[in-house]
């Protein structure tokens, strides 16, 4: 393709736009559909984004997505309709900004509202209850909101302290 | 689900060769360690090193095997990546384990 082609197509100079890596993903609220879609994630981003931080948007996004396969819509619907997932995770100055919409079940105020641990009684641990409370714990600027029938989630996940970038 | 068993007298050291405890594979990993420490009723050593990833529901059922356990046997948690130590670290379940770097369990304060 020549230079004029190039301008006619308005992809002149697009290959040298500073671009920042990005993920979208359209998938099934399943947990071995998760696993893979983490897996990807985290090679979308490894040349760009340092361990821990992608360490910490796995987890949260694993929280996040295995919520909505655990508390899919028990219709009388056979088979269950998986609800379906968008998500999209994009690297920007201050971290990693994420958006996920689902049409799951809705949330319960309760996940994000100020939450603390489930209290760990000695004799009787608690084995669940965890997962909110890494959520908001790992992100920033976590909001919600439902519309019609899907939730929509957006957040940050910052960079570490260190600038590991 | 694939654990590797050795019986070393004092405890049983186990190796996870699970490299993701997720929510894909939570309920069947629980259910398998816990058979296990339960039918030897020793000490555990969990070799860790494999896993490079663990959600809520992977906590979860290693808390559930915990409990499996009379109280007087430790579960000694070796060789934790950093992704999953923070798991354990963020909802202060390192509290709850004895947690390890050396692999076989060995304290090196010692």
């Amino acid at each position: 393709m020549t230079a004029h082609e190039d301008r006619q197509t308005g992809a002149v100079g697009f290959k040298d736009v500073p671009g920042q890596p990005m993920f979208h993903r359209v998938l099934n609220a399943q947990p071995m559909i998760v696993r893979a879609t983490l897996m990807d994630v985290r090679r979308r981003f490894a040349r760009d984004v340092g361990d821990d931080t992608l360490g910490r948007l796995e987890l949260v996004l694993a929280e996040l997505m295995n919520n909505v396969a655990e508390h899919a819509p028990t219709g009388k619907e056979r088979p269950r309709r998986v609800p379906v997932i968008h998500l999209c995770v994009v690297r920007h100055n201050g971290g990693l900004a994420c958006a996920l919409t689902d049409d799951g079940t809705s949330l319960p105020d309760e996940c994000v509202l100020p939450r603390s641990l489930p209290a760990a009684i000695p004799d009787d641990l608690p084995e669940g209850g965890f997962g909110w409370f890494l959520i908001q714990d790992l992100t920033q600027a976590l909001c919600y909101y439902r519309r019609e029938s899907r939730n929509y989630l957006a957040f940050n996940i910052p960079f570490s302290a260190d600038g590991e970038g | 689900m694939k654990f590797i068993v050795e019986d070393a007298a004092t405890h049983l050291q186990i190796k996870v060769t699970e490299t993701r405890i997720d929510a894909a594979i939570a309920t069947p990993f629980k259910d398998k360690l816990r058979e296990i420490v339960m039918k030897n009723r020793k000490p555990v050593h969990l070799d860790m090193a494999a896993v490079d990833f663990m959600d809520s529901s992977g906590l979860g059922a290693m808390i559930a095997v915990r409990k499996s356990l009379p109280a007087n046997l430790a579960m000694v948690l070796c060789a934790m990546t950093p992704n999953v130590e923070r798991v354990f670290r963020l909802t202060r379940m390192d509290s709850v384990f004895d947690i390890r770097a050396d692999a076989t369990g060995k304290d090196i304060r010692e």
